[in-house]
């Protein structure tokens, strides 16, 4: 019971990593652009899949190449988006309703672009590094180890990007104030293209280790949309070290849910901490009050 | 009631409804398509009233369908109640899910309101799927079938001749409809466009907007509720099928094709996405492409949606109604 628990924690703690680079780009598209992308999760498919297609179609793929290819191609598709579907929008009275309906349109049509290209039955990508190291005493899967640190460095490389980097400063200048950055010249539309490209590139990190973990399939990225958007409330919209605490948080909830329950429950109880969290702290755990 | 463009638009299309069946009482198909458009119009113009005119960025329509539905479900095939009593208590139960969710999502700001209601739809399928573990009949994956169909007196609606089911839809989507108009053309609608447009001074003069929201989303939902109540009579089973996500885009291009805030617009959107979407049933996977396609396009290019026709064509139309009228009243002996 105690070994197992210990693994679950384990496992839970790796997951959280990836959840923290899922949530991390969730707000930020948040927090400087002002919309809330329901088309995120399905991005997150998109890479998965062609992640798959890749290692289907040539036999010497490696997940260095797999990243090499996908990520760029996201950062593109992001722009692309952001350029056809939100930018137009912007300048709109009721601009706010028409994002979340643009972007849920563009969510149901890539989800059944990937229905017509891939098929209904569930994809996988390989593990990382196959099996088994010893860590204290407990078994831990290498895969899970990796992935718990390439979510670090993601993290920690986004972190610094964004206190360092001219556009990196931009985005917080953005975030905090719209006009004010308009006015000390930051161009708008190119600092927010740039936004909903990086977020796209982190979610399609995250939709690729998650697959070992998580199937590929065409709706699959309905609960990464809403898992990354609870990770950002529970956490405090806007608060880094929150997202980072309620990522791991939620990771080891979710690997003990599943341990306990079985994997249908996880998705209600990520609901109930999301209504819990708006009923009693909608600044989230580290955010400000409101 | 003064006449107006949407009054007039909503009678020239009540009128047409009306007279259908003289054309069409024979091929149960059409008339099935339309019953359709009817039930589909009756969930998307609440939603529209949500949406458009009190700014509550809602996805839970379906919910509230789903809840009018199975209430009247197991009220009716457990309980053996009256169908047209379970239609109504399916629009209460709904209305106590609006309720709750309403004053969970008032406080929110507009793109929570959005995800909270999104997520509820989702976990409802899980929910009603594993209803028994509850002690809840939802007759898990496949549903609550064999639930009775409407009768009046001792006629029992066939469910070969669609006509009595077709007027009974005319009545219920319409009742919707004359329902949000009378909100819309009310001191609520007057409170939602100055909330919209002069928040800050509209609630310094005292306009709540989170008490009339509240009523808005209890009617929405009841609305809503009656109109899944309507259809789990007609189709005769109730599953968790219909919370799908290709049932809720089609909605969805109903939406945005008709207008959102363009009252009735959303109405001829119901008609216009129902035929195409059985019409484009030939191709398969690639028409839930295409009307996700249409939802992007149409926002970014078109957002007004098809209203926008109506506003060219409707001024001429609503002076020659306004005329024809007064000529009618002056030839009245005694008015």
């Amino acid at each position: 019971m105690t070994y197992q628990l210990a693994q679950v924690l384990i496992s839970g703690i790796a997951l959280g990593s990836i959840y923290a680079v899922m949530a991390s780009g969730m707000s930020l598209v948040y927090g400087v652009l002002r919309i809330f992308n329901f088309a995120y999760g399905s991005f997150a498919m998109w890479a998965a899949y062609f992640a798959w297609f890749l290692f289907n179609h040539f036999a010497w793929m490696t997940y260095p190449a797999v990243f090499a290819i996908v990520l760029p191609a996201m950062f593109l598709f992001g722009l692309a988006v952001e350029k056809i579907a939100i930018k137009p929008l912007r300048q709109r009275a009721n601009w706010e309703i028409l994002a979340i309906i643009a972007t849920t349109g563009l969510a149901l049509f890539m989800d059944n672009t990937s229905l017509a290209a891939f098929g209904p039955i569930q994809k996988d990508l390989p593990f990382i590094i196959k099996g088994t190291m010893n860590l204290a005493g407990f078994e831990v899967s290498r895969h899970e180890m990796l992935t718990l640190g390439v979510g670090i460095s993601i993290i920690a490389s986004l972190q610094v990007f964004l206190k360092r980097a001219r556009y990196g400063l931009a985005m917080r200048a953005l975030a905090q104030d719209m006009m004010g950055a308009k006015i000390v010249g930051i161009p708008l539309n190119r600092a927010f293209g740039y936004t909903f490209a990086l977020s796209a590139v982190l979610v399609g990190i995250s939709g690729i280790l998650l697959v070992p973990r998580y199937f590929i399939s065409p709706s699959g990225g309905w609960e990464i949309m809403i898992k990354a958007w609870v990770i950002a409330v529970f956490g405090g919209m806007g608060s880094f070290i929150g997202t980072l605490y309620a990522a791991f948080i939620l990771g080891i909830v979710e690997a003990i849910v599943i341990w306990q329950l079985g994997a249908r429950w996880p998705i209600v109880i990520w609901f109930l901490i999301l209504i819990v969290t708006l009923i009693i702290r909608p600044g989230g755990l580290l955010g400000a009050r409101e | 009631m003064r006449l107006n463009k949407d009054l007039s638009v909503v009678l020239v299309m009540l009128g047409v409804l009306l007279a259908l069946p003289i054309f069409f009482h024979g091929d149960p198909y059409v008339m099935h398509i339309i019953i359709m458009s009817l039930i589909w119009g009756g969930l998307v113009i609440p939603w529209d009233l949500m949406m458009g005119y009190a700014g509550i960025f809602t996805f839970a329509q379906f919910a509230f369908f789903v809840f009018g539905g199975y209430a009247t479900a197991m009220l009716t095939v457990y309980l053996g109640i009256s169908p047209w009593l379970g239609i109504f208590l399916g629009g209460c139960v709904a209305s106590v899910v609006g309720l709750v969710l309403g004053v969970i999502c008032l406080k929110l700001k507009g793109d929570y309101v959005a995800l909270v209601t999104f997520a509820f739809h989702m976990i409802l399928v899980p929910l009603f799927r594993s209803g028994k573990e509850f002690g809840i009949p939802t007759g898990g994956p496949i549903g609550i079938m064999g639930i009775p169909p409407l009768a009046v007196g001792g006629f029992i609606f066939p469910s070969i001749d669609k006509v009595p089911w077709y007027y009974t839809a005319v009545g219920l989507a319409f009742l919707v409809v004359f329902v949000v108009y009378k909100v819309i053309h009310s001191s609520f609608g007057l409170a939602f466009v100055s909330l919209r447009d002069a928040p800050a001074f509209s609630q310094s003069i005292g306009i709540g907007a989170y008490k009339y929201k509240l009523i808005v989303f209890v009617i929405a939902a009841f609305l809503t509720g009656i109109m899944g109540a309507f259809y789990a009579h007609y189709a005769g089973i109730m599953s968790p099928r219909i919370l799908g996500l290709d049932i809720f885009l089609i909605v969805m291009v109903m939406l945005v094709i008709g207008g959102i805030g363009k009252f009735p617009g959303v109405m001829i959107g119901a008609f216009i996405v129902t035929f195409l979407s059985e019409f484009s049933r030939p191709l398969g996977v690639y028409r839930l492409v295409m009307f996700g396609a249409i939802v992007v396009t149409s926002v970014v290019l078109m957002p007004e949606g098809i209203m926008k026709a109506v506003d060219l064509v409707s001024p001429a139309m609503a002076r020659f109604m306004e005329r024809k009228i007064g000529q009618l009243k002056s030839k009245r002996p005694f008015a």
